[in-house]
């Protein structure tokens, strides 16, 4: 227990300070060359012409890799889970956001690179775009994907992730007020300080070492194997050191692409994307639609919700359907309400795809239920913390998804805030404990959602 | 062309247009300036030129034909640190490491130039510094720790310490 309490040193805290940390892009390998991607300029167009033999002529070219150099053009981010796939690595007949890559061009020197990107010949048709998930269930919204405009493939081809929980009718019933709110999170960049990059290297014995500021060393690897139909055993990742990621380097984002071209160049290649590209073509924090519409009693009980989420997941699944199982299963956030009924949508629109961030899929459920949480206490004219306290989890509690809680803090938790920022309360919420439900703690609704068993 | 660089002086090849920061990591393989922009708007790459902090993605070689240049790389070394280098490991000011270079050498220069440990002073010289991991607090505690050099090298844990500088338990 040495460290417990203890103020111990940063493993590479010297290394940073004294610049000698060794990112990515601070590798340099005899031989390597740059790379520079063709971009989608448009948000949603048919590709009608992609002719790469002039880029290919242009002195210091190496290597261009396109669609049809990738041996499995589409996998998915979430193939291992058996989710279907949607995005080609490589754009093929279609871009669906701006910032797409469609070519990757690897020279002797940026500007070469450069050169041989402007030297690609392409024509684009362009098509009908859809911004906002919320005008994607307008009747009369631009079709944006070839599933249409949600995600169709939940367990057994829902087009929704839905919880049913309890009895939402009786809930809404019993209700004294029905207190409903629309929450519209904007979508986040990560804004890393090292923008993506990756350097990869054909080694002699056939194997490729691949540079990568991954956050997901393993899962990149199976999505760079998928994609090149090259064994796991042929391929070496070095990571570790990441300059800033926050969610946003769990996509694989240029590996497959850079390990194509040093694949076809038979050179090491790296690819360093500028912080314009950052910003154009990387994911960002998804932007949400969630409305939410409660059953709740005078005396401040939530008996049931009614819940509606659209995730904007950008113009491909990546992982929204996983953030938004998780962002389902938190939609009632640290409290308890016993009758549910939730559907959310993994919505396409023509932004870049969305990923993680810092609390994948919660945060968003998090600003929600308790701005929502608020909007209650204001309308009904409650204590915050007394309403809060009432409907807190407890032991013995259930989650939308069943799970009996085992150790939740949140009575301990809403006491400590109230106790720092001088809240007084009443005696009987100073006295609440996370301890199961009994008296005026358990009343007539909460009973039948409690359950002992375990996860 | 010459340019110092951390003491050694160096010939440059690249074309006069070249940014400082291309010539330093792509010609004179000197990596510890980061290219987090190449705009001038993150900070990552301030290196010290003739003793006065500048953007080297924003520094054309030939206009500092003949200058010194200093990069975190000549302010000190894991077994000599400097008191900023100190202080930023001590108070975690470092965390993923990318902004940390340029951080480093600015704060570096403030302190130099007489900067006190006035938290808002601090904060408006490192202005312009970009950081996305620690949220500011701990670099400026660590900037106003390193002017009062007031800060303990070592930590308890259980009647013993840890020194900073290698991780050793004692």
């Amino acid at each position: 227990m040495k460290a417990v309490g203890a103020r111990l040193p940063r493993y590479d805290g010297v290394g940073h300070v004294t610049g000698q940390t060794t990112y990515v892009d601070d590798f340099r390998v005899h031989g390597m060359l740059w790379a520079k991607a063709l971009r989608s300029p448009v948000h949603h167009a048919a590709i009608t012409k992609l002719d790469t033999s002039r880029a290919e002529a242009v002195p210091g070219v190496h290597a261009v890799v396109t669609h049809t150099d990738v041996p499995q053009l589409e996998y998915g981010h979430l193939s291992g889970l058996g989710i279907p796939a949607d995005e080609p690595l490589l754009a093929k007949d279609e871009v669906r956001y701006m910032g797409q890559p469609i070519a990757l061009v690897a020279a002797e020197d940026l500007e070469a690179a450069t050169a041989g990107v402007a030297a690609i010949e392409i024509e684009y048709e362009e098509r009908p775009t859809l911004w906002d998930v919320r005008e994607a269930f307008d009747s009369d919204a631009a079709v944006v994907h070839r599933w249409g405009n949600w995600y169709p493939h939940f367990e057994d081809e829902m087009d929704r992730r839905q919880i049913r929980k309890g009895d939402i009718q009786k809930a809404f019933e019993d209700a004294d007020h029905i207190i409903q709110g629309v929450y519209r999170p904007a979508a986040i960049e990560h804004v890393p300080m090292e923008t993506q990059v990756s350097m990869v290297v054909p080694e002699s014995d056939g194997r490729l070492t691949i540079h990568s500021c991954t956050q997901a060393m393993y899962f990149s690897l199976g999505v760079i194997s998928a994609h090149l139909q090259v064994p796991l055993n042929k391929l070496k990742i070095v990571g570790g050191t990441v300059g800033g990621g926050f969610g946003g380097k769990v996509d694989t984002a240029s590996e497959t692409i850079t390990a194509l071209a040093a694949m076809k160049a038979g050179r090491p290649v790296k690819w360093r994307w500028t912080r314009e590209e950052e910003f154009l073509a990387s994911s960002t924090r998804a932007p949400w639609h969630m409305e939410i519409i409660d059953a709740v009693t005078s005396d401040g009980w939530i008996l049931g919700r009614k819940m509606l989420t659209l995730h904007d997941s950008g113009a491909y699944a990546r992982f929204s359907p996983y953030g938004l199982t998780k962002h389902s299963f938190h939609h009632t956030g640290a409290y308890t309400i016993p009758h549910l009924h939730f559907d959310g949508y993994v919505v396409f629109t023509n932004r870049v795809p969305t990923t993680a961030m810092r609390g994948f899929g919660v945060t968003s459920v998090s600003f929600a239920v308790e701005t929502h949480m608020s909007r209650i206490v204001d309308e009904l004219g409650l204590d915050p913390y007394e309403f809060r306290l009432k409907n807190a989890n407890r032991i013995h509690d259930t989650s939308p998804n069943r799970i009996s809680y085992t150790d939740p803090s949140t009575v301990d938790v809403l006491q400590s805030i109230a106790g720092a920022t001088g809240h007084d309360l009443a005696p009987a919420y100073a006295a609440a404990t996370r301890e199961p439900r009994e008296g005026e703690w358990l009343p007539d609704h909460l009973v039948d959602q409690i359950s002992t068993e375990g996860h | 062309m010459n340019i110092t660089v951390n003491g050694d002086e160096l010939e440059v090849r690249s074309p006069g247009l070249t940014s400082l920061l291309r010539v330093l990591r792509d010609e004179l393989d000197v990596v510890g300036p980061k290219a987090g922009c190449e705009a001038g708007g993150c900070g990552a790459c301030t290196v010290l030129v003739d003793g006065a902090p500048r953007r080297s993605c924003l520094t054309a070689v030939a206009a500092i034909d003949g200058a010194e240049v200093t990069t975190v790389e000549g302010l000190g070394a894991a077994d000599d640190l400097s008191p900023v280098q100190q202080a930023f490991v001590h108070y975690y000011a470092a965390q993923c490491g990318f902004c940390t270079p340029g951080m480093v050498v600015a704060a570096t220069h403030y302190l130099d130039s007489g900067g006190s440990d006035d938290r808002k002073e601090i904060q408006e010289a490192l202005r312009g510094h970009v950081c996305r991991c620690t949220g500011y607090v701990k670099i400026i505690e660590a900037v106003a720790a390193a002017r009062g050099g007031n800060f303990d090298l070592t930590t308890t844990a259980e009647g013993g310490y840890t020194t900073v500088m290698t991780g050793d338990a004692k």
